[in-house]
């Protein structure tokens, strides 16, 4: 028998007047799978994940959430998943206790039951302390580990993870990934993660979906999309000034599996790296050229990005100036 | 059940935590007596009147003794003797007076000879309530001029103004009361209820709300009781203090406080569904700050509270009818200065209700459940 499909998304399309954020997207999640969506800030990752959690009708396409239709059951959809949105939403003016009991109130658990559970994941996030606290004194990270436990009071199925670690410092983000493994670990609990941070994506997620402008571009383990892109290692080097001679002489290397330029520089796909880039220089300097600086790093799936938009997702990240206002609906259409 | 709980504990904890909110919204509507009862004080006293008279003879004198007579009683203005009448006329043009009233030499001699005699009166019209009261006035001590000597004894045959006043008497103070509870009413159900909305919305919190399995009418009628909870509190205790500051007689307290409870309550939920309609949509508390104003002003005038309903001109009439603060006044007014029973007010009840029913209605149905 077939394993039961988590989500099941068929040419889903969202457009906000001219504008399409999400194009045509089409995917299955496997019960228990950790799957991620990986894409620059305004690829319509938000835009996606509001679709499957019911706040907002797609403009096409059809999309299965815990086997029920996300336009025409959303009640149903909304009772059997959690979701943790971008930005932060847990109430300031509450404790955080009083957040995660109300949430347990909204999902219909009871008394006793629900005062177990919540004192149970208080503990897991490390919040037992500062339960009785008012949100308004939490840091950024202490909010986000609130809102993460808050979202599985009613123990969902499905739990769904938008951008979880944005905006947080690199150690509380080691906290809310520690976390997200235990909580694979144990439970058959199926997770659906959108993230910026190909690191993110790299450690947690079984499989991803890299999404650029609105539509997947590649699919598949982190392994298997390394895989597509030639070699295992990238050399950058900036050059003083980049000529075509130069370009020439380094594509017919024999280790060279692939050249990219940009600006003056260029990207070398290569194995083995370390012990290529002395001979990579040396014919660089017979083509003419001066080499400036160079870098040698292992293939991310920062790169397999690159390698299918011709852009990097730090680029994109530099240009977008606020993520946290209106993320998912363009600004000028929105509410 | 559990759910809608869950929304009304919400919103009541967090209006608890914030008590500057409390006691502004109690204060704000007493000082709105006080300010509005001194402002408006019923009738005008003490208006400033330069009074020119170039005539010695005994009709100018008459004349003038009728206004002190106005002066000593009524005290609506003070009169200003002065024998320069460019010099009075220049006193009104520069606000010192509101008026000036010139007579002329030859007044007393025309009064004999019926050559149409005039005197000249110099108005501030600017302000239409002073010049309008000092003209009624002036004319009124014109018009008995005619008459040779004051009568002292009533004469018989000579018919006569019994007035019977059919209700205690109620002073401009008391006659406000009525206004000041609607006032809170206002205020809060601006405050609690659909704001609420606004404001997670403006926060960016209430996706976390809609992405649970609250439905939109657990939203709308939990943010209704909470409301309604905190706006009849506050609304209680400012009826209750503005009827001990002014002293309004209760002949049946027990029952007329019960159907003013009663109107509190409807007039609560009727403001709350219609804040509903108006803000269900608003995403930036700035806008609830401009159309509050306005609302008040569009609400709170045509009442009745401050101006009697009757002298409106027919459109501003029309809208009174359609006005439920209008019913509420009238509900209020009704019960506390005529002690009347409930079933006298029920015309108004039924209106609120009908008012309520419709935007909750409509409330429910304009409520996105989506972002």
């Amino acid at each position: 028998m077939q394993k039961e499909k988590a989500i099941s998304v068929t040419g889903i399309t969202k457009r906000f007047g001219e504008i399409t954020a999400v194009d045509n997207v089409s995917f299955d999640v496997d019960e228990g799978e950790f799957f991620g969506f990986l894409g620059p800030n305004g690829a319509g990752k938000t835009t996606l994940i509001r679709m499957l959690t019911t706040l907002l009708k797609p403009t096409d396409g059809q999309a299965f959430v815990s086997s029920f239709d996300v336009v025409k059951d959303p009640a149903e959809v909304r009772r059997n998943i959690g979701v943790v949105p971008q930005a932060m939403t847990s109430d300031l003016d509450l404790t955080g206790y009083e957040n995660m009991d109300l949430y347990g109130r909204f999902y219909g658990i009871r008394g006793r039951e629900r005062k177990e559970r919540i004192s149970d994941l208080l503990d897991k996030v490390g919040l037992t302390s500062r339960s009785g606290d008012l949100v308004a004194t939490y840091s950024g990270g202490m909010r986000r580990r609130l809102e993460i436990a808050r979202v599985l009071v009613h123990r969902p199925k499905l739990l769904f993870l938008d951008e979880p670690t944005i905006g947080l410092d690199p150690q509380s983000r080691r906290v809310v990934w520690d976390f997200l493994e235990k909580l694979i670990e144990g439970d058959s609990m199926t997770i659906f993660l959108t993230t910026h941070y190909m690191e993110e994506a790299e450690a947690l997620c079984g499989r991803v979906a890299i999404i650029d402008a609105g539509t997947i571009i590649a699919l598949g383990s982190p392994a298997e999309l390394k895989a597509q892109i030639p070699g295992s290692d990238i050399i950058s080097l900036t050059l003083e000034t980049l000529t075509d001679e130069v370009v020439r002489r380094v594509e017919e290397l024999p280790f060279v599996h692939k050249v990219k330029t940009e600006d003056n520089s260029v990207r070398v796909y290569t194995d083995n790296g370390a012990r290529n880039l002395p001979s990579l220089i040396d014919e660089v300097r017979k083509a003419g050229g001066s080499v400036q600086s160079a870098t040698i790093h292992e293939q991310s799936l920062e790169d397999v990005f690159i390698h299918y938009t011709g852009k990097s997702i730090r680029e994109e990240e530099a240009k977008k100036v606020s993520f946290l206002v209106g993320a998912g609906i363009p600004q000028k259409l929105g509410r | 059940m559990i759910r809608l709980l869950a929304v009304i504990e919400r919103d009541l904890k967090k209006f608890r935590r914030n008590p500057v909110v409390l006691a502004m919204s109690i204060l704000m509507p007493i000082i709105y007596l006080v300010i509005l009862g001194n402002s408006f004080q019923g009738k005008l006293t003490g208006l400033p009147v330069a009074v020119v008279s170039r005539d010695t003879g005994p009709f100018a004198k008459r004349l003038v003794e009728n206004l002190r007579a106005i002066e000593a009683g009524p005290a609506t203005f003070t009169l200003i003797r002065m024998t320069d009448s460019r010099e009075a006329i220049d006193g009104v043009r520069k606000g010192r007076y509101k008026g000036a009233l010139i007579i002329p030499q030859d007044f007393s001699r025309r009064m004999t000879l019926k050559g149409r005699p005039e005197v000249g009166l110099f108005l501030d019209n600017t302000d239409g309530i002073s010049s309008e009261t000092i003209r009624n006035l002036v004319n009124s001590a014109l018009a008995s001029l005619g008459s040779p000597y004051v009568p002292i004894r009533e004469r018989a045959d000579i018919a006569h103004l019994r007035d019977i006043n059919l209700y205690p008497k109620v002073d401009y103070y008391q006659s406000l009361v009525p206004g000041v509870v609607i006032m809170a009413i206002f205020l809060g159900t601006l405050t609690t209820g659909a704001f609420n909305l606004v404001m997670d919305r403006f926060l960016g919190i209430d996706e976390s709300y809609l992405l649970t399995p609250l439905s939109k009418s657990h939203i709308v009628a939990g943010l209704i009781i909470s409301g309604l909870s905190i706006t009849t509190i506050i609304a209680t205790v400012i009826f209750t203090v503005s009827v001990l500051i002014t002293g309004i007689p209760l002949a049946r307290a027990v029952q007329q406080c019960a159907s003013i409870f009663l109107v509190i309550v409807l007039t609560t939920l009727c403001l709350l569904s219609l804040m509903f309609v108006i803000l269900g949509r608003i995403g930036h508390p700035r806008i609830v700050g401009i159309l509050s104003g306005f609302l008040n002003v569009i609400l709170f005038f045509p009442s009745g509270a401050v101006y009697p309903v009757a002298s409106f001109p027919g459109w501003l009439k029309t809208f009174a009818r359609i006005n439920p603060e209008a019913y509420a006044v009238d509900a209020l007014k009704s019960i506390l200065f005529k002690n009347a029973p409930v079933t006298s007010i029920s015309g108004d009840l039924a209106f609120l209700a009908v008012f309520t029913a419709v935007m909750m209605t409509t409330s429910i149905l304009a409520f996105k459940r989506t972002l």
